[in-house]
């Protein structure tokens, strides 16, 4: 059996595992926050769409970029040795004819494609109630693919470095805890080069951005303020280069590294 | 006769701790019992040729091929661990049949193999059940099933026997043995020797991460014929019953336990013991409230072994 069908393999088998999984419905009923906030946005904002709309999803964006895609690609990324690890289940991964890089990568594709599901499913809800009043207009929709492309892109580049995280360390949760909400969080409004160290830089680079229509709601200015936003070719491929990277690491790493149970 | 698995000069450490101690082993077809205390290296040795862990010193091969990182290897090995862990959330099918996809197989193979699995650890009818409600013994019946499946030619086996009843025991004992009449190779890892003794007569001993004997049955039982037996009596009189042994040629030394009520005593004959002792109880009108053989086990053979 070829990596890549190794992997294929470990992709079927774990999408159907992470289904599953208690950590699936919880993070699946946190996906529904923001589609509750929608429909009370959207009474409140009965009969005036627009601007406020605008503001709505940005908020909504904020939730997306800098909370539900952090926590789903810190619990999914790391989980995705240190589970096998702390389960005692690796036995049962590393005993079959499938090389070790494609058990990695077929369990990033598997937990990727799930997280993308949720937030696609929650984005997508969240995003027509809110826009419920100008359905007919076209920009709408190519909005909305826009921000699943960024949120999409931004589960991908996550998920590899908390992916590469679990690899390497033993409480990889805890360090991604303070990269994902302590580093990315600060680091992006550092001027100068500082930011681009920040994968939510890269991420924000790619969000359409309407400074004139925020004028007069200044916290939300805030939230997805972005100092210089790199060009968003680049920042694609920053991204894709921060993912392809990490989880070459993570595949080598866990290709030369032994994983002992603790006792 | 070629070797299945060879170790030479097999080192493990884990920080400080020495798991493997300079093992040198040859593993032919067939069955073989590794057998040791808890904590003897068994498991240890059972990841190093599995290519879970990484020797720090030595080789380990298989068929004549290394093991780490060699995953191609595992299309004809089965491995069940000791540990009593699963991915709880699937049924016994979804886990077999989940596990084979890593075979390359087809999906018509995938079920014949599955079910085929299961109908040889009896668990047909269970296999819609998830996994997490399953009792210790079908857990273990389960996890033979995952390590047989595949149809390995090598079947490597920590510890299968722990947790099942005595029926289980026995019907998992004729399965094993049943493999290795077929002409396969099996390496099953115990701490209990009766266990071992009913599946094969070639034995190794392993006790702190050292191989300390290898050989079969009636070679081990020498080395425990070979070490005194302790037999503990506790009584309503000792002293009494240790008067009556004294002239006894088959003790070799007799104490008195620290509650004052138990006679200890060291001898090389223990069943001409145990045939006197009824007579001598029953002569005397001694009352016998407990009879122990605190060594009688593979622990004392050990230390027996270790301090010789």
């Amino acid at each position: 059996m070829t990596a890549a069908q190794a992997a294929r393999q470990v992709f079927g088998f774990f999408g159907f595992l992470g289904r599953r999984t208690g950590k699936t419905r919880v993070f699946a009923i946190l996906g529904l926050i923001p589609v509750v906030l929608a429909v009370v946005v959207r009474v409140f904002l009965h009969g005036r769409a627009g601007l406020m709309a605008d503001v709505s999803t940005e908020i909504l964006m904020v939730f997306f970029l800098q909370f539900y895609i952090v926590i789903l690609a810190l619990f999914y990324g790391t989980s995705i040795t240190a589970e096998e690890v702390e389960n005692r289940t690796l036995s049962y991964l590393l005993t079959r004819p499938i090389p070790k890089p494609a058990i990695i990568l077929g369990k990033f594709a598997a937990y990727t494609a799930l997280m993308f599901a949720m937030v696609g499913l929650s984005l997508a809800l969240s995003y027509f109630i809110i826009n419920a009043g100008r359905l007919g207009d076209p920009a709408v929709y190519g909005a909305l693919l826009r921000y699943l492309g960024v949120l999409g892109l931004g589960i991908l580049a996550y998920t590899a470095f908390f992916a590469f995280l679990g690899t390497i360390l033993k409480r990889a949760i805890i360090i991604g805890l303070v990269f994902g909400f302590g580093w990315e969080n600060v680091i992006q409004y550092f001027p100068g080069s500082t930011q681009r160290f920040s994968i939510v830089h890269y991420l924000k680079s790619l969000l359409p951005y309407h400074p004139a229509n925020v004028g007069g709601g200044r916290g939300v200015a805030l939230l997805l303020f972005r100092l210089e936003p790199t060009k968003p070719v680049v920042a694609v491929i920053m991204l894709a280069v921060i993912t392809a990277g990490l989880l070459a690491l993570a595949c080598w790493f866990f290709r030369i590294k032994e994983y002992l149970y603790e006792e | 006769m070629t070797a299945v698995i060879a170790a030479a000069s097999l080192s493990k450490w884990y920080g400080n701790v020495l798991g493997l101690n300079d093992v040198t082993l040859e593993i032919e077809d067939g069955i073989t019992g590794l057998l040791g205390p808890n904590g003897a290296g068994k498991s240890t040795f059972m990841k190093l040729i599995t290519g879970q862990m990484k020797p720090n010193i030595g080789t380990v091969t298989v068929r004549g091929r290394k093991v780490w990182n060699n995953p191609e290897l595992f299309q004809g090995i089965g491995f069940c661990p000791e540990q009593d862990v699963f991915y709880e959330d699937v049924t016994g099918w979804e886990f077999l049949t989940g596990l084979l996809r890593f075979y390359g197989y087809a999906g018509t193979e995938i079920r014949d193999r599955a079910a085929r699995a299961l109908d040889i650890v009896g668990l047909t009818a269970d296999k819609d059940r998830l996994i997490r409600g399953y009792s210790r013994g079908m857990r273990q019946r389960i996890k033979f099933a995952q390590a047989v499946a595949h149809d390995p030619s090598i079947l490597i086996l920590d510890e299968p026997l722990s947790g099942l009843d005595p029926l289980g025991k026995r019907k998992l004992i004729r399965l094993i043995k049943g493999f290795r009449d077929q002409g396969r190779t099996v390496l099953v890892s115990s701490h209990v020797l009766p266990e071992i003794e009913a599946l094969t007569s070639r034995i190794v001993l392993i006790h702190q991460g050292k191989i300390l004997a290898q050989g079969d049955i009636p070679y081990v039982r020498e080395l425990i014929e070979a070490h005194p037996h302790q037999i503990s009596v506790r009584s309503s009189d000792p002293r009494a019953l240790a008067a009556r042994f004294v002239g006894d040629p088959s003790i070799q030394k007799m104490t008195f336990g620290p509650d004052g009520r138990t006679l200890v005593v060291e001898t090389h004959k223990r069943d001409e013991f145990f045939g006197r002792l009824t007579g001598v109880v029953l002569e005397a009108g001694i009352e016998v409230d407990e009879i122990s053989s605190p060594d009688d086990n593979l622990q004392s053979v050990f230390e027996y072994l270790v301090g010789k």
